[in-house]
């Protein structure tokens, strides 16, 4: 939560079972581009791929005036796809966004499959299809190029956007526990669509556009060869990929099996329609002819059991039963999120000094800080605590097992006792509780807990506490602090693996847990160039600031912003070269070969076999609550 | 004496369309010997190492790298390009380019990991590398928290832990304070010799003397005069055709001003 807490999915938002489907789901993406970018670009990928890496999770921290006077950032994801193409762009972006996840804390690691499969291939492939219709044929320095761009990135965001309130407002369909509080995100779709969409549709969607727009008119001036076609010859190509679709073919038919098969979308029925003759008819006649099971399956009926409030007639408690308490209910419930996002963007902005430089000196503060916690996480990493001895190994896999137990389990007690044990793990490996506070903890609670506040109200259940429009009830209460409980515990549990370890420690674990050896080549390089490309960033920023004098005007502000953007997007092309060939002249032929040295002691063993035994405890105490 | 390097008439173009960054260059490097290439900004220098290491290929002419051609199909043959790359090394001028692994160590076992060296062998001359360029204080660091003078000397390190017969060196002084610049020159000075050439590409005339036996001056992708060290330095007129000197106009503590040709070393 170090840089932006409002951008990604984090940890405990999305059920174990979503987050492992929306992974499946990004696989397959991950793969063909990987198989694709080898093909055409042999030895050139690894470098391309990190430095647009790079390039993405700077630009994801420009800070952006936009008319009306609120602020914005955007994730660059359109920029990278009409530069480099759909593949490259799929990559390239789920780089910077595991990073953020793993090192950074920005974004759940247990969501990394979900913040990928939205942004990076939802945005990539929805940027690139728009801006190619729009663009087609067009030369390059005509300004239709910048309205595709422009239309390109306020698309892509949206859709984005919309797939992850799609996500979210799954949750509380799905899962519940036995007093009907959600387990996860609380927002039914009625709630999560609008309070997400209505944000990007304003601003964030236009952020998107005014710097995919910004930068494709800066490169038509500075660097047209970057929008030419030739210049990353056969990358940018969307050709067809028949194990790739074949693959989503198969997912979409297993996806909704395996998730919405107990009880959503078109299977919103209850469990009587299975056995009352008319309304089996009616369904059967809804499916095409296909008739139901006779028997109520096992799942649903299992599921039914935990689902105390009906979905079929979600309602507020005080508009009673009505049938327009549904609409209310959503639009309220739309509106309170969406001040308390307002309320949070107000307060952030008051803490700031001076209004005319103020975006910059944001975007500077924010790569400042960037700076300081790489460093102090460097710093703690080194120092002689209890889990800095441990093999990152074991840590990697023993850490990420707990958050998802953290995820898995449906009683309060028990993630509260996996925090417990996050926290004194903490304190034996010497982590400083201040910064502890300042980058997990509290960022989390302020983000989290105002998103599960108004859950409280508008979760139906009985009524606790206050009357009227404030009634509190039981279930919203648990509800909200399941939400928070598990995010600050996942949030807790991985900053612990980033803090009592070294990066290349980490890039090292990863290769010797099989991720592939491209990826974690990847990862690594990506790494290192985000903080070649921000001191970059910071000197022209800092250059810009030296040479203004009074009040900027907001325009201005923005086009000095994307002028940066376009300045290091040619700056990442021009860089991911020379690396190519400093690469080259060193002997890489494409193939990365990696030294693996670790010696797992005994008493790694020991910490393996402790942090199974803490999760298995943890799920039989959980487990135990249903009986 | 046998030639490392043969060039004739080779012509490089970055694009089709600007003026060749190489133009009808030919030369001949012979072995054991220490060049320096000569020229101010954008002469050529940095695009003819490039070339001699294999990364760019010729529009025209030739190169013969020990009396075997040198061109991109003989680089994508393993066996050639392997003793190619574990022969010549190169150090390039911007070290930020240069370190793109996560630590220091890593960065050193890079070359020899890719051109297949056994594990064992690489971890010990790994070692043995940062402890001769004193850097074994630093191996768990990433480079990027590194000195300039720090990372130059990793850059270097990366390199000769090949032990390479033949060292390509962009600028290797460019932005370093005058510590950082006599520890490289001297570790520079140290390990030549024993048969291995030498290519340093360099605008600083301070260097010259140091570090070669013979110079080719270049000058918009041409070579324009070549000849031992002290030779190069005295043709004064040549040098400031080419960008290499300019006119120095100076107060001295006796009041009195004078001009004279900018270069280090100078006399008065």
């Amino acid at each position: 939560m170090v840089l932006r807490p409002l951008m990604h999915i984090p940890d405990g938002y999305l059920s174990p079972a979503t987050c492992a489907t929306l992974y499946a789901g990004a696989a397959p993406f991950w793969y063909t581009s990987l198989r694709k970018m080898r093909r055409v670009l042999h030895s050139r990928m690894v470098p391309l791929v990190s430095l647009f890496a790079a390039f993405s999770f700077i630009i994801m921290m420009f800070n952006l005036p936009l008319p009306g006077g609120t602020t914005a950032h955007a994730t660059g994801v359109a920029i990278a796809a009409i530069v480099l193409g759909p593949w490259a762009s799929i990559l390239a972006v789920s780089t910077a966004l595991t990073i953020q996840a793993l090192f950074f804390g920005d974004g759940g690691v247990t969501a990394i499959g979900a913040n990928c499969f939205n942004i990076a291939v939802v945005g990539s492939i929805s940027a690139y299809a728009v801006y190619r219709v729009i663009a087609a044929g067009s030369p390059v320095a005509s300004p239709r190029r910048v309205v595709a761009a422009i239309l390109g990135g306020y698309v892509s965001i949206n859709l984005a956007a919309l797939v992850t309130s799609l996500e979210l407002g799954l949750q509380p369909l799905l899962y519940r526990d036995a007093s009907g509080a959600p387990l996860y995100a609380p927002y039914p779709w009625a709630i999560a669509i609008p309070a997400i969409m209505i944000g990007h549709l304003l601003v964030a969607g236009v952020a998107e556009a005014v710097v995919s727009g910004g930068v494709v008119a800066y490169l038509q001036r500075a660097e047209p060869h970057l929008l030419q076609p030739e210049t990353l010859a056969g990358v940018r190509e969307w050709s067809s990929a028949k194990a790739l679709w074949a693959t989503l073919a198969l997912l979409a038919i297993l996806a909704p099996l395996g998730l919405l098969a107990v009880g959503s979308a078109w299977g919103e029925w209850s469990l009587e329609d299975f056995v009352t003759p008319d309304s089996r008819a009616a369904i059967a006649n809804a499916s095409g002819g296909a008739a139901l099971p006779a028997q109520v399956p096992a799942g649903m009926d299992r599921l039914a059991q935990r689902w105390k409030a009906p979905l079929s007639d979600y309602t507020v408690p005080f508009f009673g039963d009505e049938r327009g308490g549904y609409v209310i209910a959503a639009f309220t419930g739309a509106l309170l999120v969406i001040l308390l996002a307002g309320a949070i963007a107000f307060f952030s902005r008051r803490r700031s000094t001076q209004e005319s430089t103020y975006f910059l000196e944001k975007t500077i503060a924010g790569f400042l800080r960037a700076l300081e916690y790489a460093s102090s996480a460097e710093q703690m990493a080194a120092s002689k605590g209890l889990l800095q001895k441990v093999d990152p190994r074991v840590k990697l896999a023993g850490l990420f097992g707990l958050i998802v137990v953290a995820a898995t389990v449906s009683r309060l007690g028990v993630i509260a006792a996996l925090f417990g044990v996050a926290f004194f793990l903490a304190i034996l490996s010497h982590l400083s509780f201040v910064k502890l506070a300042a980058w997990v903890w509290a960022p989390v609670l302020l983000f989290t807990g105002l998103i599960a506040l108004p859950a409280m109200v508008l979760t139906p259940g009985d009524v606790v506490a206050g009357g009227g429009i404030f009634s509190v009830t039981a279930s919203g209460v648990r509800g909200a602090a399941f939400l928070i409980l598990r995010a600050e515990t996942a949030a807790t549990l991985s900053a612990l693996l980033v803090l009592t370890t070294p990066w290349p420690w980490v890039l090292k674990a990863l290769r010797s847990l099989q991720c592939p050896a491209v990826l974690v080549a990847i990862l690594g390089m990506a790494y290192r160039y985000i903080f070649v490309i921000l001191q970059n960033a910071l000197d022209i920023l800092e250059s810009r600031r030296s040479r203004t004098v009074g009040p900027l005007a907001a325009t201005e502000v923005r086009r000095s912003m994307t002028t940066a953007a376009g300045v290091l997007l040619s700056k990442s092309v021009q860089m991911s070269g020379e690396v190519h060939l400093a690469m080259q002249a060193r002997g890489y032929r494409g193939d990365v070969h990696v030294l693996t040295g670790f010696r797992t002691r005994s008493a790694d063993w020991v910490w393996l076999a402790g942090f199974a035994a803490v999760a298995v405890f943890a799920l039989w105490l959980s487990a135990g609550g249903h009986a | 004496m046998n030639a490392v390097f043969e060039l004739s008439g080779v012509t490089y173009r970055y694009d089709a369309a600007d003026a060749p960054a190489l133009n009808d260059i030919s030369l001949r490097i012979e072995q054991g010997k220490r060049i320096a290439l000569l020229g101010a900004n954008g002469s050529g220098k940095s695009t003819l190492l490039r070339t001699l290491d294999g990364l760019f290929f010729p529009a025209s002419g030739s190169i013969r790298f020990r009396g075997q051609t040198l061109d991109r199909s003989q680089l994508e043959q393993d066996s050639f390009a392997f003793d190619f790359r574990r022969c010549v090394g190169m150090v390039f001028q911007n070290p930020d380019m240069q370190l793109f692994n996560p630590t220091v160590f890593d960065e050193i076992a890079f070359a020899p990991l890719q051109l297949g060296l056994p594990k064992d062998e690489v971890i010990r001359r790994v070692k043995n590398t940062l402890e001769r360029m004193e850097l074994s204080q630093l191996q768990a660091r990433p480079p990027h928290r590194l000195s300039g003078g720090e990372k130059k000397r990793v850059a270097l390190a990366s390199v000769l832990v090949l032990d390479p017969e033949v060292l390509l060196f962009d600028e290797p002084t460019a932005g370093l304070d005058p510590r950082s610049e006599s520890q490289i020159i001297d570790m520079l000075i140290g390990w030549g010799g024993e048969g291995r050439t030498v290519i340093t590409a360099t605008h600083d005339l301070g260097l010259v003397e140091d570090i070669a036996d013979y110079c080719f001056v270049m000058e918009e992708g041409r070579i324009a005069a070549e000849g031992d060290p002290a030779a190069v330095l005295r043709d004064l007129e040549m040098l400031r055709r080419v960008n290499l000197i300019h006119e120095h106009r100076h107060r001295h503590e006796t009041g009195e001003v004078h001009s004279h040709p900018h270069r280090r070393p100078h006399r008065h």
